[in-house]
């Protein structure tokens, strides 16, 4: 049979128009949905942005012996900065070191004769967990002794337990969330479809196909579940730029990050997910009524 | 054309609709189903749509075994198959055009030829000048002229009526029934179910009588009872 798009769509518009109340309210839970699941996409994203930031800021720092020479020196930068855990590593000379210290602590530092700070090299990870095992490489490469590694471990295996924590709980939710969000779409589909099964049965009388009936109802999920999400990401996207501007005027010491938030694939997964569920739901409510 | 072999109905479990009913009706004919409320008339219509599947029996539309129609398929066989009801059946938001034209849209016809198509069959039953008017606009009589045009629109080679008059007042029905003679001429084989006894009376045609799921009589030229 010949696919006849317009038809299915002006029948689909008709509909719409004709059953508006019906179609407000599956927009409406759709947007709701979406809305919510959008919130929970902010509050993943920004989580993890934060721990991430946390982590970025842990650091190792080895300090060289009193004894080492340029070359050692220069060895050892190399060598750390080729290590694939390693995102970056400074080299803090003793007169850099000497500087920090006179500017953060400048009354005890007028008192020092001569310069009692060692060298250093600072290292900062992809991953904070990584910590442990590059302390090991660092007291195995032969440059530094165990005692002068310096890095917070506990700050580090804490962070670890947290996110794991924060991020389970951030699936399961959007999980559950997602699967109550399909049944209460396809609830309020399922009643505008009731409300529409004598035309249905009349329909079916006539010759249409299972399919033909179906149609124009799959169109009518897809543009609700198109309406309402397209909202509700559209929300979403605000209240993460209000939230970031917010939050960086009010709780500045918190590394609240504008790019936190992809926001152009956060908008594509929900408006994406809203049209999913739409012809999902529509597709699967009309099936009970098609058996005449 | 239509062919009903030693059919047994039963609904549920003890419900007799139909007891071995055997009778052939060929291209062409027009042929009164008649019996009283409960006989089982809209049974040999549903058999006929393969809306329900007999409990015994065969029955055969169009040199077809119904049982050999998979469920695919069933859309194609009703088409070839107009249908009118006592109760019309027109979707209510659509205009008179816009229902006919359903049923059109249905096998895939093209915009054009509906288009053209449309109005010249509401005009054959009389209602050209209601053709935008919803089925609630409409009275009876004009609601199953409607139908008719519908049932009738893509030239099925089956016609069915079940009780296409139990609706509408005697005068009315009779231009339903003239209608319905109408497209019988042009060679549509047309089966009406009904229990109006005056109406079968006037038109002289072959009946079938049915009571408590039996046939009990079947007359080339009859009459609504048995003339004495
Ligand atoms: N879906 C059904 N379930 C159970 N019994 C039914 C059903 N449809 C019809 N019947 C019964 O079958 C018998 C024949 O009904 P029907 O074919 O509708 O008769 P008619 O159209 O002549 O009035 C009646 O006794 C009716 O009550
Ligand atoms: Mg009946």
């Amino acid at each position: 049979m010949r696919f006849n798009l317009g038809f299915f769509l002006r029948e689909a518009f008709k509909n719409m128009r004709l059953n508006l109340l019906m179609s407000v309210t599956a927009a409406t839970t759709t947007f709701m949905c979406i809305l919510v699941l959008g919130i929970g996409m902010l509050v993943n994203a920004h989580v993890s942005d934060i721990i991430r930031s946390i982590g970025e800021r842990v650091e190792i720092t080895a300090f060289f012996p009193e004894d080492a020479t340029q070359q050692e020196i220069r060895q050892a930068r190399e060598e750390v900065q080729s290590w694939p855990e390693v995102r970056e590593s400074t080299y803090v000379s003793k007169e850099e070191a000497l500087q920090r210290f006179q500017e953060s602590l400048p009354e005890i530092a007028q008192n020092l004769e001569d310069n009692p700070l060692p060298a250093s090299i600072e290292i900062s990870l992809h991953d904070p967990a990584d910590s442990q095992a590059v302390a090991d490489r660092l007291v195995e490469s032969g440059y530094f002794a165990r005692e002068d590694i310096s890095y917070p471990a506990q700050t580090i295996d804490r962070l670890n337990t947290i996110t794991g924590y924060i991020t389970w709980a951030l699936r399961g939710a959007t999980a559950l969330f997602l699967i109550s969000s399909v049944l209460l779409i396809s609830n309020a589909i399922r009643l505008s479809i009731f409300a529409r099964r004598k035309e249905i049965e009349i329909q079916k009388l006539v010759g249409a196909s299972d399919n033909f009936v179906r149609m124009p109802f799959v169109v009518e999920g897809m543009v609700q579940g198109l309406i309402g999400s397209a909202v509700a990401a559209l929300v979403v996207v605000w209240l993460n730029f209000f939230f970031v501007d917010w939050a960086n005027r009010n709780i500045p010491f918190f590394p609240i990050s504008a790019t936190a938030v992809d926001t152009v694939s956060t908008m594509a997964i929900l408006i994406a997910v809203g049209v999913i569920i739409g012809v999902a739901g529509s597709y699967l409510s009309v099936r009970r009524f098609l058996k005449v | 054309m239509i062919r009903f072999d030693n059919v047994t109905k039963v609904y549920g479990n003890d419900v007799l609709a139909l007891e071995r009913v055997s009778m052939e009706i060929g291209q062409g004919e027009f042929v009164f189903l008649v019996g009283a409320s409960g006989s089982g008339k809209s049974t040999v219509v549903r058999l006929i749509l393969k809306e329900i599947e007999p409990s015994a029996g065969t029955v055969y539309v169009n040199g077809r075994r119904l049982s050999a129609i998979p469920r695919r398929q069933i859309p194609r066989h009703r088409r070839s198959i107009g249908c009118v009801f006592q109760d019309f059946k027109l979707l209510p938001n659509k205009t008179a055009a816009e229902n006919v034209a359903y049923a059109m849209e249905v096998t895939g016809q093209r915009r054009r030829a509906i288009r053209t198509k449309v109005p010249q069959i509401l005009e054959l039953v009389g209602l050209a000048n209601k053709m935008d008017k919803y089925p609630d606009q409409l009275s009876g009589g004009e609601q199953q002229r409607v139908s008719i045009a519908r049932a009738f629109v893509s030239q099925p080679p089956i016609l069915i009526a079940d009780e296409p008059t139990g609706n509408l007042d005697p005068e009315t029905s009779v231009g339903i029934m003239q209608l319905l003679h109408r497209i019988n001429r042009i060679g549509t084989t047309v089966l009406v179910a009904t229990h109006d006894k005056e109406m079968v009376d006037v038109m002289r045609k072959r009946v079938i009588a049915l009571e408590d799921g039996r046939i009990v009589r079947d007359r080339v030229k009859g009459a609504y009872l048995d003339e004495v």
